[in-house]
């Protein structure tokens, strides 16, 4: 009897759907080398309002009563951190659901699904591309900032920030699964994007300290890992902490990352089987 | 094949064109039914139609919490110095209106007719003899609505949660520098959905208008704190002066001088944004029919 | 219908002096090709590059074409996938600006009054998303009313006629996006059909529709030829179509007109004894040269790769020479490959056969289905 491609699967099998998942991804990203270009560096104008109206309200290049409440007089050096982490949710929420919408438009989801291999690990191509482009986007923003705004930090915080950033990028994985399940059976998966992201901007300190929100509000906050990965990093960029020290914060972001992971893993086997027997893949 | 019933002659056909009232009637109906059109489209998304309906109010607040850790309350001195008010919650309120009409411009008129793309219409519509600034000005008539929907629902939450104080008597003139400022932006708006119509990616044109607009008005600053080339650049696009206006009659005192030049600027914007928006439009128009890319997107 | 019948009786009822519905002359069109050399391509472009650009970078889509279509006539403009149909089309419906040539319709010049020309025209395309499928039928309707400048009573009343005329009055106020394929076609139809306009533009009506809606589009639009009189240019690839609907047919290869005549007498170009068509089943690449070298008096000999997946057996034409020698050497040639044999027709020439005779090129792998 002749195995299926299915049972023949292996660790390798795996890693090759992983490899060209991620290459293609790629390779979609360099066909349009102006959207390349536009990730690096237009973010920094969404924030250049913010800088803008610091020195306009404040009058310097720091603030007092902002360190009463963020730790630090230098809110510049605030936004920009928040902006750069931010970006990772921008393009790996949004990358992913686009880039399932993609394959929908063009008329390839039905194929990818129709292949015997693991759906999970298409997903997890797709991811490490994101991550890879997001990566390069933050380093391209964070370079240009200290160009043009004067932020400065050293090189050996660089190591323990990649170690957050990591973590923040596994779950945003788990949340693009939860997204990716959604958008195979809701045909609007960018207003479920939208809306997360919308969440995030809110109750995340990405432009302002948490702090500042209403104590119910603070507690939603503790629900998203960005609000950690962006205290952490705050925390040892501007405040010099050790990441020892932020023992409790990553801790609550590996058990977030954990969760989300998981619901997401569930969440899109589910949803893949409900799609397959309704039969609602390629609706767009 | 004989088919000696047919009637063989050129039938003429009835279709008003030029100035005449009944084409500009016709015209007119056809700018409506295309807000209509995108009313009924945007039913059709009711989570999208809620979301865009509160997205005023979710991206001011970072904009409003921010200003308030900096200082530590609601009352700026360095602003007051700058502009003569320090009240940060008005200040922010009333620049943060234009972020959502600059939005407007940039994004729903201009990525109009590319909207068209994507649904695969815009070959139909290419095809009938109304004229393609149809579609835009429709567009624009259902975002202005849209968006002065979220705006109200905007001034009701800061008015719930921060305390917004405004000079009740200055609304009917703010509205009519407002209503100026409209004219000129939509003018900008055209000429946004002409050039989205000819590159590949134009949200990329769609959002690198919009963050430079936002930078160039001065709607959480002054302009006085941007470089002096940026205060110059900000002088072509109505927002800026718009703002000031504005602030003039609902926040500020009444300066009879700035108003008067507030005026003839943004009249005199809109006559330069229509007249180029509606040229580079009938330019693109005639591009895309050349080369052939109307369906690509 | 003859032309010459065409032009005298138009000459005698036309007061404007126009004769033809459509009327192209020396219309060409070139399409730049674009060359894609990866993301940091401009950074390798050379001088030969410039030069090949220069030389071979333009797609000549229609090659000074002469069409001329009466009024009332059912015209078919036939051609393989990229032979220019399409760009014909456009361009007599304005949404293409020629670089050469003029383009009458209905007498109104396509670059010069161009909203008359509009307003003389509807247009179907075939197997594409042409209708806002969040709208129902009714709104999609009244919506094109208004862009064809229609009073709003006026538009309302025709909406319903139509939808009545397609069969789709039931379902009139549900979503495009629950209606079938075919139903959404029939939609595009009456959208055409909105403003009574004389001519119809109908480029490829029923691809991807399934066979019982293939023939209830046909039908409407032969109602649509012989009952309202209207002109109707069809371009279509499946030859069979074109032979059922049209007066008279053009054939257009690489964006030259071939031939324009009524489907008979094209045809009547290849003589019945001259056709051998075999239907077969998986046949190696090498067989179309090996008949061939067998039979050296045959004009054409042409293998047309069907999709047996599908149920569409690959078939051999052999065109010219003396049809019925040519049978036992071709079996025996396919037997000797060990080549399935469907099925053997000798003497039945199509639009297809007259295509293949005067360009060697395939209209189409497919038959009408």
């Amino acid at each position: 009897m002749m195995q299926s491609a299915y049972e023949q699967s292996s660790v390798r099998s795996n890693f090759f759907v992983v490899w060209n998942e991620f290459v293609k991804n790629m390779k979609f990203l360099m066909a349009y080398p102006i959207i390349f270009v536009f990730w690096a560096v237009f973010p920094i104008f969404w924030f250049i309002p913010f800088i803008l109206q610091g020195q306009a309200f404040v009058g310097g290049l720091e603030s007092a009563s902002f360190a009463q409440i963020a730790g630090t007089e230098d809110y510049i050096s605030f936004i920009v951190i928040g902006a750069v982490l931010n970006s990772y949710v921008n393009t790996l929420l949004y990358g992913m659901g686009e880039s399932i919408r993609r394959e929908a438009v063009q008329g390839t989801l039905d194929y990818v699904f129709a292949a015997p291999c693991n759906k999970a690990y298409v997903l997890i191509g797709k991811a490490l591309s994101e991550s890879v482009s997001s990566t390069i986007f933050a380093v391209s923003q964070l370079t240009i900032s200290v160009l043009l705004f004067g932020v400065t930090f050293t090189l050996e915080v660089m190591f323990p920030v990649f170690f957050i950033v990591i973590l923040l990028i596994l779950g945003l994985y788990g949340l693009s699964l939860v997204l990716a399940a959604v958008s195979l059976m809701y045909k609007q998966s960018h207003d479920v994007s939208e809306t997360i992201g919308y969440f995030f901007y809110i109750f995340s300190p990405v432009r302002y300290p948490i702090e500042s929100l209403p104590s119910w509000a603070q507690i939603i906050g503790k629900l998203i890992p960005l609000t950690y990965a962006l205290i952490i990093v705050r925390s040892i960029m501007l405040l010099g902490t050790s990441l020892t020290e932020m023992y409790w914060e990553i801790f609550a972001l590996l058990i977030i990352d954990a969760v989300l992971i998981a619901a997401g893993f569930y969440m899109f086997n589910w949803m893949e089987e409900k799609t397959k027997r309704s039969g609602t893949i390629s609706h767009h | 094949m004989e088919k000696n019933n047919k009637d063989y002659r050129l039938r003429e056909v009835k279709c008003p064109s030029g100035f005449t009232w009944a084409n500009v009637k016709a015209e007119l109906r056809a700018i409506w039914e295309a807000n209509v059109k995108a009313w009924k489209i945007d039913f059709a998304y009711p989570v999208s139609f809620v979301r865009q309906l509160i997205s005023p109010v979710v991206f001011m607040i970072p904009y409003l919490l921010y200003g308030l850790v900096l200082i530590g309350g609601t009352y700026s001195e360095n602003l007051a110095q700058l502009v003569g008010t320090g009240d940060v919650v008005a200040f922010i309120f009333t620049g943060y209106i234009m972020m959502g009409f600059i939005g407007t411009a940039v994004w729903a008129m201009g990525f109009s007719m590319r909207r068209e793309q994507w649904f695969g219409t815009l070959e139909a519509i290419y095809v009938t003899p109304a004229s393609r600034l149809g579609q835009v000005l429709g567009m624009a008539l259902h975002s202005t609505v849209h968006q002065g929907m979220g705006t109200l629902i905007q001034a009701v939450f800061i008015y719930v949660t921060f305390g917004l104080g405004l000079n009740m008597s200055g609304i009917l003139p703010a509205l009519l520098i407002f209503a100026l400022m409209l004219f000129a932006l939509y003018g900008f708006g055209i000429v946004i959905a002409a050039v989205s119509m000819i590159l590949k990616e134009g949200w990329i044109v769609s959002d690198s208008f919009y963050s430079i607009m936002t930078i160039l008005s001065p709607v959480a600053y002054p302009l006085t704190v941007l470089p002096t080339l940026a205060q110059q650049a900000s002088a072509i696009f109505p927002t800026a002066p718009a703002l000031i206006g504005m602030r003039t009659f609902l926040i500020y005192d009444y300066v009879p001088e700035v108003v008067g030049n507030v005026f003839l600027h943004l009249l005199a914007l809109g006559i330069v944004w229509i007249v180029f928006g509606v040229f580079v439009f009938h330019l693109t128009d005639k591009y895309v029919r050349k080369k052939g890319i109307l369906k690509k997107y | 219908m003859s032309l010459k019948m065409c032009v005298m009786l138009s000459l005698v009822v036309n007061k404007s002096g126009e004769v033809f519905s459509i009327q192209t002359v020396n219309l060409t069109k070139r399409f730049a090709k674009k060359r894609h050399r990866g993301v940091f391509g401009f950074l390798r472009r050379n001088q030969l590059d410039r030069d090949v650009i220069e030389k071979n970078g333009v797609t000549v889509a229609l090659n000074k074409v002469n069409i001329k279509i009466c009024p009332g006539e059912l015209f078919g403009l036939l051609g393989p996938n990229g032979s220019g149909k399409t760009t014909m089309i456009k361009c007599l419906s304005t949404i293409l600006i020629p670089d050469e040539g003029t383009v009458r319709v209905n007498g109104f010049d396509a670059q010069k009054e161009t909203s008359m020309v509009r307003a003389s025209l509807g247009m179907v395309v075939g197997g594409e998303r042409t209708l806002y499928w969040k709208l129902t039928a009714r709104d999609n309707l009244m919506y094109f009313a208004s862009l064809y400048k229609m009073q709003r009573a006026h538009a309302k009343r025709r909406v319903d006629e139509l939808l009545e005329m397609f069969h789709l009055s039931d379902r009139a106020d549900e979503r495009l996006e629950d209606y079938s394929t075919g139903m959404r076609q029939k939609v595009t139809i009456a959208r055409a059909l909105l403003h009574d306009p004389p001519i119809l533009l109908l480029d490829e009506p029923t691809l991807g529709l399934d066979p019982g809606f293939s023939r209830q589009i046909r039908r409407q639009i032969r109602e649509l030829s012989e009952k309202h009189g209207k002109t109707v240019l069809l371009t279509t690839h499946y030859m069979d179509e074109a032979d059922q609907l049209c007066d008279r047919v053009a054939f257009i290869n690489s964006g030259n007109i071939v031939a324009v005549d009524t489907p008979n007498r094209l045809k009547a170009r290849v003589k019945e004894k001259e056709i051998v068509e075999v239907t077969v089943y998986s046949p190696p690449a090498d067989i179309e040269e090996r008949i061939r070298s067998l039979l050296p008096d045959a004009e054409v000999v042409k293998l047309i790769l069907g999709d047996e997946d599908k149920g569409n057996p690959s078939r051999i034409k052999i065109i010219g020479g003396a049809a019925e020698e040519h049978v036992g050497t071709v079996i025996d040639a396919l037997r000797q490959k060990n080549v399935r044999i469907g099925s053997l027709n000798v003497g039945v020439p199509t639009l297809e056969d007259v295509f293949i005779k005067l360009t060697g090129a395939k209209l189409t792998e497919g038959g009408m289905q």
